[in-house]
């Protein structure tokens, strides 16, 4: 017997940290499917870049991609819990699964993913009360960072200025970042919230060059100065030999072999 | 008579403005400048010339040191890339605008002042780089001004404003030496005696044109030896119009928001013992 | 607890480090410190630097730091950016330069300008000079404010140092009252300092004319020091 949940709600409201939760305490197999959501709401959607799923994926290495078709049209194993993810600004105007979308329908059903249950943040009390903000007429800008490595100080000193306001009214911003060391950290704000989360992947990379893993920063706000970021951003990343410099004494202590030029 | 001293400038021309205003408000003639007129900040040629048409005696900043003898910084007092980057992008700006004739004031400015028991230096009698930080160990601190043959030591850099008194101490030394061809620890000379330490102080100007401390506004200080007195002063300034500045400059608009939210342009290294093994 | 040998100013002289090997026979040794002046102006270096990075079966291998010569050599050559050998040219005048550079192959530089400037084990910097400069000499006489600011520097419990090439221990302890006015008030604080160490290693190659070979021991677990003095071997600079 299988379970098949929709999670609905504004950007930053926590869907993704609810159904990691959910994966983590459910002892059977877990799958995970993003939704785009509707541009028609007047709202534009963060491009996530695939930032979620790569975190889930990263914290639950058996993950099941119920994107994949032949994952989610075979018959699904014993106690399977899949979790599809939209997000949604309004209210749904019905309760319970009356208040899906009827969009999404046809595409649920091709899947056969037709969800048992429908939970929508600010609506449902099984969800977490959070302060689901106000996202009406917010840019976003998603910006690729696969194979970049951060300097660390330089990141710490970025973040602080971009969630402080110091590129442009921010209202969120979320990104998979790489270190020299090979560690790999989500990064994660909301306005409404006190403070960031960095939450370290699980996944670590060998100090040998660039890692291979989705790396990317998406933001939403007003007035957001994407040059200056940029700039900054380019300030921060290391070169080549600079990367080499940090990575070669910590290959070093751990013993691996100098990479082949 | 009272002093004031003030440090850390950085071509804050509002700033630098508003604090002579205060000190000529107090009636206070001496001045005495412990360097950084230029870096970062958006007017180094007019506060330079400021500095020189009232005619401030002034000591050599790192900053002004580098203006001169070419980018000498070293890496380590830099935390970090971005802060580095900015630190030189801001290095090559100001040299790039600085006038002859002021340029020929900085090379002249010596590294330190002194005035009876009371020296003035940038950074610290060992280096215009050095930080001496408020919370810094005490023996280090009695180190500093006692090396450099003071009862008062006077310092900047670190653009956050304190008075440190250094009251009462006194360090236990014990020496051992091989006695005479000794070949082992058995026959060993060894001595003991008390030192007891001298009182001290260490003062810290802050930054007129840069402030660290948690606020926007300029801070300097006021030293009346005749009655033992230190006050540390904030000064209110038209930030807008130096931020402004910023921008019509062309340097980065971050600095005008740094400056604006009261973080200094790019941070330092906060460790006053770091090892530079320049 | 196995001890650690600790030396300094070999500067070059192979019979002089063979003597100190000699020596650690007898002891208990597992680690050998060089703090510093590998490199002299009066023998050829070559052998004695063979030595250090290739020892024979059953030696030690050496743990080197950079020293005062070292780093002459090295500024001479042009390794420290414009710095060049000054405080050697000002001490023993252009000819002391030209001995130093013709004593050193330059198949050797690479593996001297690699020389970590100093190592911290357990809580014991160990160095040629001071943490403040490789030219620092700390002796018994040293200002017992220095000694604790260089100490501090580095924040360790112990400092092994070479350069001014005498054997002594100076422990420090104390305490300290300040008070602290910034703009939001007052603080008052006391700095007290545990029992610390600055230690001087001596010298293995002082000079025909300037006293006995020496070096020290000392005993992590025990933290013993031992002023040792190679007897038998005279008179081979």
């Amino acid at each position: 017997m299988s379970q098949i949940l929709l999670i609905s709600g504004p950007p930053g409201c926590g869907k993704t940290a609810w159904i990691l939760k959910h994966f983590q305490a459910h002892l059977g197999p877990c799958g995970y499917l993003r939704l785009p959501g509707f541009a028609d709401e007047g709202l534009q959607h963060a491009e996530d870049g695939g930032l979620d799923q790569a975190f889930l994926c990263d914290q639950c290495p058996e993950l099941m991609d119920l994107a994949d078709q032949d994952v989610s049209l075979a018959s699904h194993a014993t106690n399977l819990l899949a979790c599809l993810e939209i997000p949604q600004f309004h209210h749904p105007a019905e309760s319970g699964l009356a208040g899906i979308d009827r969009r999404l329908i046809p595409q649920l059903a091709a899947l056969q993913l037709m969800p048992q249950c429908h939970l929508h943040f600010g609506r449902d009390n099984e969800l977490p009360q959070q302060d689901t903000l106000e996202f009406s007429a917010l840019e976003h800008h998603s910006l690729p960072l696969n194979g970049a490595v951060w300097d660390p100080d330089s990141l710490s000193s970025f973040w602080f200025e971009l969630v402080n306001g110091a590129y442009g009214d921010i209202f969120r911003a979320k990104a998979h970042v790489n270190l020299p060391d090979g560690r790999g950290f989500l990064f994660n704000w909301i306005v409404s919230q006190e403070g960031s989360q960095f939450l370290p992947l699980l996944e670590l990379e060998s100090p040998h060059g660039r890692p291979t893993r989705l790396s990317r920063l998406v933001v939403q706000g007003k007035q957001l100065q994407l040059n200056q970021i940029q700039n900054t951003i380019n300030d921060c990343l290391l070169s080549d030999a600079a990367l080499e410099l940090q990575q070669g004494p910590l290959r070093q202590q751990q013993q691996l072999p100098t990479p082949s030029p | 008579m009272a002093i004031a001293v003030l440090s850390c400038l950085h071509a804050n021309l509002a700033a630098v403005e508003a604090v002579l205003a205060d000190i000529d408000q107090l009636g206070l003639d001496t001045i005495i400048c412990l360097g950084d007129l230029v870096g970062y900040g958006p007017q180094p040629n007019e506060v330079v010339e400021l500095v020189r048409e009232r005619g401030i005696p002034s000591c050599q900043g790192c900053w002004d040191e580098d203006i001169i003898e070419g980018l000498d910084a070293c890496d380590c007092s830099y935390p970090s890339q971005l802060a580095e980057r900015r630190g030189q992008l801001a290095h090559h700006w100001t040299a790039s605008q600085l006038k002859a004739e002021n340029r020929d004031f900085l090379a002249g400015l010596p590294f330190s002042l002194r005035r009876g028991r009371l020296l003035f230096v940038h950074g610290s009698p060992n280096s215009q780089h050095e930080y001496l930080l408020p919370d810094m160990n005490a023996f280090t601190a009695l180190e500093r001004v006692d090396s450099a043959e003071a009862d008062t030591l006077l310092c900047g850099h670190t653009h956050r404003p304190y008075v440190r008194r250094l009251n009462h101490g006194s360090i236990r030394v014990r020496v051992q030496k091989p006695a005479g061809a000794a070949t082992s620890s058995s026959n060993l000379a060894s001595s003991e005696h008390q030192l007891d330490l001298p009182l001290r102080r260490l003062i810290n100007a802050g930054s007129v044109g840069e402030p660290r401390h948690g606020s926007t506004k300029a801070t300097y200080i006021t030293v009346d030896e005749d009655h033992d007195a230190v006050e540390i002063r904030e000064v209110s300034y038209d930030v807008e119009r130096t931020c402004q500045a910023i921008l019509n400059a062309g340097l980065p608009p971050i600095f005008s928001w740094r400056l604006r939210h009261g973080f200094e342009y790019a941070e330092r290294a906060d460790d006053a013992a770091h090892v530079c093994e320049r | 607890m196995a001890m650690w040998a600790l030396l300094s100013g070999l500067r070059g002289n192979l019979k002089a480090y063979e003597a100190v090997l000699r020596d650690l026979r007898r002891e208990r040794v597992s680690t050998l410190f060089i703090l510093g002046d590998l490199v002299g102006p009066d023998p050829s270096c070559h052998a004695l630097l063979e030595r250090l990075r290739n020892p024979r079966r059953g030696e030690l291998q050496p743990q080197c730091v950079v020293g005062w010569w070292d780093e002459q050599l090295l500024a001479e050559w042009g390794y420290r950016g414009r710095s060049r050998a000054d405080g050697l040219r000002a001490a023993q005048g252009e000819a002391a330069v030209e001995s130093l550079l013709n004593a050193v192959d330059q198949a050797d530089m690479a593996w001297l300008a690699n020389l970590p400037f100093g190592f911290r084990e357990l809580d014991c910097a160990l160095l040629h000079g001071s943490s403040a400069d490789v030219s620092d000499s700390l002796s018994s006489d040293s200002s017992p404010l220095l000694l604790l600011d260089r100490l501090t520097r580095m924040d360790v419990n112990r400092l092994f140092t070479g350069r001014s090439g005498e054997q002594f221990c100076v422990e420090l302890s104390g305490g300290l009252d300040s008070n602290l006015q910034h703009l939001a008030g007052v603080e008052e604080h006391h700095q007290s300092v545990p029992a610390r160490k600055v230690i001087g290693v001596g010298c293995v190659n002082p000079g025909p004319t300037a006293g006995p070979s020496t070096y020290c021991l000392y005993n992590p677990g025990s933290d013993q020091v031992f002023f040792q003095q190679v007897v038998a071997q005279r008179g081979f600079a």
